[in-house]
């Protein structure tokens, strides 16, 4: 298991957090850090913790114990809104897209562009701003006043994924932020990711399932397993074969206990 | 709001131009400019019922049978109009029956045993009927009660804590009393007041549907609540929110239904009865019971689809026996209409 470490170019750290849901254990003991302007890929099997500690570093679940630091503060983001007043944006697993609502004002959801000193909504501007940010991000979205269940999955993806880079957000999350999509629409997000990197402005962590995408797009991996982390390495230091070998030495574990305590049966023989 | 603007006629292929050509042209791209409109099918209904009554009856289009029209459907517009706001989250208030019949006679109370003045004792009561509304939206987003059940609840309580107040006695409403002061006048009593406040609460709360953050939020919880979370949203304000405005707009009615019929009534019956019509009208004009969608001005339509039903089959001489059977029917046939309509308008342009 990873302990704390640090450096003193963290944008982020994480120090001993847990989070139970009644009887379950999320997250039991993760230590994370962030340097400025990387990209680090978040693995772990499902139900490992990944979009638990995602939650929390948004802001939208608060850790039963453990400190959070940005930029070396203390951080204890109160709500979504916290976090992302201090700069922490994110995609989250199931999108958060509204669908009866047009592209645009889910681009802009919790950021609307208002008149003043009424506020109504300023529907041209937003509109506006978004094509821009559509535009300069390449990614294709023929009409932008139309509602987003008219989108293909990709498509709804590459919205959240822009709603965050548009933004002003140093830190961004992306919980598999390419499941839904084609090869060609996966591509134009990692591209946009290195886009990021190579600006330097921003640093990453991003949820990924496939190793290709991991090696192709991070420069470093954390993997979760049981709630913490088991293994944090450069990317450069690790290869496809060293991960494939500890999931696979955790599903051998996990039978393994599962034979010797035969009192939780997970599954049911066959018929006698 | 968004499916307001869909490309409304792509469909029209131009052709061999003859001149009968483009207005035919314009009158398809009028008609799905209309069915566009999520309000649209319930706007061709009623102009259809409209125009039926005017041929078969002679005395529809006078203007004293607009007077009669009048009061059925100003107080349900209104009523509606807030409903909306709690259907689109996907919830229903049932308790703006409740603050119908409470909210006057906690007005003739602060009134006559408190000495307020009408205005205030006005604004006492709308003060009262819009925290019992934050009670239901607590209730509903924060203690996460169904809300029929709750406000199932809260309708049966305060319903039979305004008979315990009133001790079921009707008393004359302050300031419905003839002659009517201005007061009255504004609130209620006068031919076309319920008629300008439904006007100008149902274009106040489709600014806020469609162009504030407000309407924004409502959709999003409606739509998406734990994604409207994630974003950032604060669903249970929103939520209360709702349900507070909802009561207000209740409590407000039954003042005005006070003041112009000149009694405080304690009688559920009626109020329950206004209950469903309001929903009705809701429905009818294109809200979602399920959430996520819904217009006031539809709402607005659907009031006076049931304003002009109910009053177009009176004049046809209809046995009043009859009155809610048919009433009962063309609801029916509407929302079919409605629904029928809706799934073309998706259908054209092809869904997700």
């Amino acid at each position: 298991m990873v302990g704390p470490t640090s450096a003193p170019e963290d944008v982020l750290r994480v120090e001993h957090i847990a989070k139970r849901f009644g009887p379950v254990t999320a997250l039991k003991d993760v230590n994370l850090h962030l340097k400025k302007g990387e990209v680090l890929g978040l693995l772990g099997d499902n139900g490992a913790g990944k979009s638990t500690l995602i939650k929390i570093l948004c802001g939208f679940q608060k850790p039963d114990s453990g400190q959070m630091f940005l930029r070396g503060e203390p951080f204890a983001p109160r709500s979504v809104d916290d976090a992302r007043a201090a700069g922490i944006e994110t995609v989250y697993q199931d999108l958060a897209l509204i669908d009866e609502l047009s592209v645009y004002h889910n681009l802009f959801l919790r950021k609307e562009r208002v008149h003043r000193p009424v506020p109504l909504l300023s529907n041209r501007q937003m509109k506006r701003e978004a094509r821009a940010a559509l535009d300069e991000i390449g990614i294709n979205i023929p009409r932008i006043d139309v509602s987003v269940a008219r989108l293909s999955g990709g498509q709804r993806q590459a919205i959240a994924v822009a709603r965050t880079v548009n933004s002003d957000a140093d830190i961004i999350l992306l919980d598999e932020p390419l499941a839904a999509m084609g090869a060609k629409e996966g591509a134009q997000i990692l591209d946009l990711v290195a886009r990021l990197k190579a600006e330097g402005r921003v640093s990453i962590i991003m949820i990924l399932h496939n190793y290709v995408h991991v090696f192709q797009a991070c420069d470093r991996v954390s993997l979760i397993q049981d709630g913490a982390i088991a293994l944090d390495k450069p990317t450069s230091e690790t290869s496809v074969d060293e991960l494939t070998e500890i999931v696979v030495n955790e599903y051998r574990r996990a039978r393994e206990a599962a034979h010797a305590a035969p009192a939780p049966q997970p599954e049911q023989p066959g018929p006698a | 709001m968004a499916s307001a603007t869909q490309d409304p006629a792509s469909t029209s292929p131009g052709g061999p131009g003859g001149p009968a050509q483009p207005r035919r042209a314009l009158w398809r791209e009028a008609g799905s400019r209309i069915v566009a409109l999520r309000e649209g099918s319930i706007i061709l209904i009623t102009i259809v019922v409209a125009v039926y009554f005017s041929a078969n009856t002679s005395t529809f289009f006078s203007g004293g049978n607009l007077e009669t029209i009048l009061p059925y459907f100003a107080p349900i517009a209104i009523l509606a109009a807030g409903e909306v706001f709690v259907m689109i989250l996907g919830e229903i208030d049932l308790s703006i029956a409740a603050m119908y019949l409470f909210a006057p006679i906690i007005y003739y109370k602060l009134n006559t045993s408190l000495g307020f003045p009408l205005g205030l004792a006005l604004v006492g009561s709308l003060i009262v009927s819009t925290v019992i509304g934050a009670v239901n939206g607590i209730f509903v987003a924060v203690i996460g009660i169904n809300s029929f059940v709750a406000t199932l609840g809260t309708l049966f309580t305060f319903e039979g804590l305004s008979l315990i107040i009133s001790k079921g006695t009707p008393v004359a409403t302050p300031g419905g009393q003839i002659p009517v002061g201005t007061f009255g006048k504004v609130f209620g009593a006068g031919t076309y007041s319920e008629l300008i406040w439904a006007l100008a609460i149902v274009a106040l709360l489709q600014l806020v549907l469609t162009f504030t953050r407000w309407g924004v939020y409502t959709v999003a919880v409606g739509s998406n609540k734990l994604g409207a979370a994630e974003a950032g949203v604060r669903t249970n304000l929103v939520m209360i929110r709702n349900f507070m405005l909802c009561a207000l707009t209740a409590g407000l009615v039954g003042i005005f239904e006070a003041i112009r019929s000149q009694t405080v009534q304690p009688n559920p019956a009626g109020p329950n009865e206004i209950l469903f019509f309001a929903v009705a009208a809701a429905v009818i004009g294109g809200t979602l019971l399920t959430g996520g969608s819904g217009t006031v001005v539809g709402a607005l339509i659907g009031a006076l689809f049931l304003g002009i039903l109910k009053d177009g089959l009176i004049l046809q001489g209809v046995q009043a026996n009859y009155l809610l059977f048919y009433t009962g029917l063309a609801v029916i046939i509407a929302m079919a209409a409605n629904v029928y309509v809706g799934r073309v308008r998706r259908g054209r342009t092809g869904g997700g």
